[in-house]
């Protein structure tokens, strides 16, 4: 290895490229600014041990390697948040050659609190100025000059939206990298007191670690240690300087009455302050603008809560409806003339007929059931990513904090939860917009009591066969019961698993903002080509071992005598008190898993067996087969624009042409193996019991880690059985067993 | 006198802030610090939680946070 790495010669020709850190609040268009720097160069992940997105780019400029990384947003680089501490880690740790500090010019003060830190970290900071026009027709006026001297850092005036000031930006930042010396930041004095105990107590440390001089900024060490930021001391090596920093603080804590952390906030806001004051001119008379004048109406007492619930029934539509034609078209296209010609192919190299079974009903299937989960990802994620560059997320979670607070979420829970009732999938994903990591699992881990679209054709076909004159209040029972079950887990989780204090709620409301059409490309993009690749392989595997588990042994000839008939078999006694201890209904909830909705159609296969479909005729040519793709794709693109403007309800969510003459032989069978109880049982459990495995692998893509997901499907296997064991027994004691 | 005491429209100056740890500190990050100008601007639609500006932008928190946010008694 050593002797490896000494012969293979330095790339001379080829420099390190110049690194680069996006850093800046939240809502300051430092998202915009990349999207529009980098576009599709961006690669996103995540970072390291967290859940936090990390979106980084790698391109040439004018001969030069750039590599670019986007910090989380944040308003600070304290201690106390996941983004805080991987923007921070990464800014002293990797030492970039140079920092964009992404300023938003309407709001100067809050936003260059944390360029008075960054400038702490005695790296090259250039500030992009932006929103700049925003600020300009609000009457802003900043003194850009008076401010580039007063920070001794380069500022760049930006509009990130429209690409105005970008390669300028560029240009200084290459500079600033390129002569660090000549770029150093000005140091910013924070008070005698503070910088006099600081530098005692920097030399003190200098003095018994003196290795710690190339590793750390030292005035910036010497603040956090006054600060008493555990994290630094303790990665420094640092640990018993308690007493050290103690003495050093002291006089600073007897002085001003304050502990030295406040101190420093304050003294940090100082600066910022009064630099605000020297360079911005604001108008006297301040007009009212567009924001307060929509708040007055959306976050209105009356109003606020029904426009909330309109504009989320907007989105919940918009979501199912206008992706839920291009899934049918995908499903259809994949299930039809793609396995048809896939089997003639097989068929021509001679591959036998388990081949022909395994590619098709085991891989193409379960590419199949990836695709069709393909437009309603991208969907959703448009518009949680409209709804959250254009300020209104953060209003929703106002509206709606109260309610949720209640169950131990938070406001902005309210929509993730509300998507569940279309797909859990997207749901699970949705939870991104929630910070802290507590409120983000706890509402993830409810979002499957949320009864998903996938459900209902299985309470469809029981509510048809056992309900039919009360199908309405039955259907509707279900869904309440799920909702129900999720306040008290919630309520329940909130004391066990997720006790102690709840996360804080300070948000900021900011603006109302149009976003930019190429942010909303790329972020949907993203998420759907990642839904794809990921999630895409795990669904695959479990598609294919169901294939084999209802395959294998070889040449078997019935579904009982199948492994999946003999797990049936096996499992069949623990619904035996629910009321459903058959080896056909333990076998269809077992193949539920890969998606709830295949419950009905397993069920079809094992009681009414025989059931092949005879094609009618000579099977269409693939001309023919082409050309119906193409018009049916046309077609579904007229069902998704009709959808839209049908305002009767969710068109997803309603039955649609289930009830087909097979169906019937299948209730016919039904009536005679469940009686009303047990069927009402049975819809119950399949309600509850585990998230199906896309939901499992949304769970580990969201989480990073299978946890989340172990809690859930414990939690809901526990829950899916005690119910349907209490309605079950509790009905059959109460007389209507028979 | 804290900052859940007062009504829309109303302001205060801060005197002192009573939170400890990451909630202090995440408030004074977010420029709510002692000798600052607040006005409350409103109330959600269910009573919590409540939207101040401070530093010319605007801020919600829950009633409870705002509680240990103490207002110099007005003059």
């Amino acid at each position: 290895m050593t002797m490896q790495n000494s012969v293979r010669p330095l790339p001379a020709t080829e420099p390190a490229p110049l690194r680069i850190a996006v850093a800046g609040n939240p809502n300051s268009g430092k998202s915009t600014l990349i999207n529009s720097l980098a576009g599709t160069r961006l690669h996103v992940g995540n970072w390291p041990g967290v859940t936090v997105e990390k979106r980084e780019a790698s391109f040439e400029r004018r001969d030069e390697r750039i590599a670019l990384v986007d910090l989380p947003g944040t308003y600070s680089l304290s201690p106390y948040s996941q983004e805080e501490v991987v923007a921070r880690d990464y800014l002293v740790e990797e030492r970039p050659d140079v920092i964009i500090d992404v300023v938003d010019a309407t709001n100067l003060e809050r936003n260059l609190y944390l360029t008075v830190q960054l400038l702490e970290l005695e790296i090259p900071v250039v500030v992009a100025l932006n929103i700049h026009d925003e600020a300009e027709r609000m009457g802003y006026r900043i003194d850009v000059t008076a401010m580039e001297r007063a920070l001794g850092v380069r500022i760049i005036p930006t509009v990130a939206t429209k690409g105005t000031g970008l390669e300028a930006l560029l240009d200084a930042a290459t500079a600033a990298a390129g002569d660090p010396s000549r770029h150093r930041p000005r140091r910013l004095h924070y008070g005698d007191d503070i910088e006099a105990a600081a530098e005692a107590l920097m030399a003190e440390v200098l003095r018994g670690h003196p290795d710690l001089a190339g590793k750390y900024p030292g005035r910036w060490l010497a603040f956090k240690l006054l600060e008493g930021d555990r994290r630094v001391i303790d990665e420094a090596g640092l640990q018993g300087i308690d007493p050290l920093v103690a003495r050093a603080a002291e006089h600073l804590i007897s002085a001003h009455g304050e502990d030295v952390e406040s101190l420093m906030a304050d003294a940090r806001y100082a600066r910022a302050t009064g630099l605000t004051r020297e360079v911005l001119t604001k108008p006297d008379v301040r007009k009212i603008e567009l924001t307060e004048k929509i708040d007055r109406i959306a976050l209105n007492r009356f109003l606020g809560i029904p426009l909330f619930l309109a504009a989320m029934w907007l989105v919940f539509k918009l979501t199912f409806d206008v992706s839920a034609p291009f899934a049918d078209w995908l499903g259809n296209v994949t299930a039809g003339p793609f396995t048809r010609w896939t089997r003639v192919l097989v068929g021509l190299v001679h591959g036998p007929d388990w081949l022909i079974s395994l590619v098709t009903d085991g891989v193409i299937a379960g590419v199949g059931s990836v695709l069709v989960f393909v437009p309603v990802i991208f969907a959703m994620m448009f518009f949680i990513t409209f709804l959250e560059g254009s300020g209104y997320m953060a209003r929703a979670a106002f509206v709606m904090d109260r309610a949720m607070h209640s169950m131990g979420l938070h406001g902005k829970s309210f929509i993730p939860m509300l998507l569940g009732f279309g797909c859990n999938v997207p749901a699970i994903y949705a939870t991104r917009t929630l910070e802290n990591p507590r409120d983000k699992a706890l509402t993830a881990l409810l979002i499957p009591l949320m009864s998903c679209g996938a459900r209902l054709p299985v309470y469809v076909l029981f509510v048809g066969a056992f309900f039919s004159s009360r199908s309405g209040t039955v259907l509707w029972s279900l869904y309440v019961l799920g909702i129900v079950l999720a306040v008290l887990m919630g309520i329940l989780f909130k004391r066990t698993l997720f006790r102690g204090e709840s996360p804080m709620f300070i948000m900021e409301l900011p603006p109302y903002r149009m976003p930019s059409g190429k942010s909303l490309a790329i972020h949907t993009w993203e998420k759907g080509k990642h839904f794809l690749y990921k999630a895409g392989t795990y669904i695959l595997a479990v598609s294919v071992l169901v294939w084999f588990l209802l395959n294998l042994p070889w040449g078997v000839e019935q579904k009982k005598d199948s492994y999946m008939g003999t797990v049936g078999q096996a499992i069949a006694p623990v619904f035996k008190p629910l009321g459903f201890g058959t080896w056909e209904a333990a076998s269809s909830l077992v193949a539920g898993v890969i998606a709830k909705e295949i419950v009905v159609g397993t069920m079809g296969e094992i009681y009414v067996p025989g059931k092949v479909e005879t094609p009618s005729g000579p099977p269409p040519s693939l001309s023919e087969d082409l050309r119906e793709i193409g018009t049916s794709f046309a077609e579904a693109g007229k069902n998704a624009f009709t959808n839209v403007f049908s305002t009767a309800g969710i068109a997803s969510l309603s039955e649609k042409g289930e009830s087909e003459p097979e169906r019937e032989g299948l209730r016919g069978v039904m009536a005679k193996t469940y009686t009303p109880l047990s069927a009402y049982a049975f819809m119950t459990f399949v309600l509850l019991y585990m998230p199906c495995i896309v939901a499992a692998a949304a769970f580990k893509h969201e989480f990073g880690t299978w946890k989340w997901f172990g809690v859930a499907f414990a939690y809901q296997t526990v829950l899916a059985w005690s119910v349907a064991f209490f309605i079950y027994q509790g009905g059959t004691l109460l007389g209507l067993g028979g | 006198m804290n900052l859940a005491m007062l009504t829309p429209g109303q302001s205060g100056r801060i005197s002192h802030i009573g939170a400890i740890g990451p909630l202090k500190r995440r408030l004074m990050d977010m420029g709510v610090l002692v000798g600052e100008e607040v006005k409350v601007e409103k109330v959600a639609p269910l009573g919590d939680p409540i939207e101040i500006t401070v530093k010319s932008y605007n801020l919600s928190l829950r009633k409870r946070e705002a509680e240990g946010i103490l207002l110099e008694e007005p003059q």
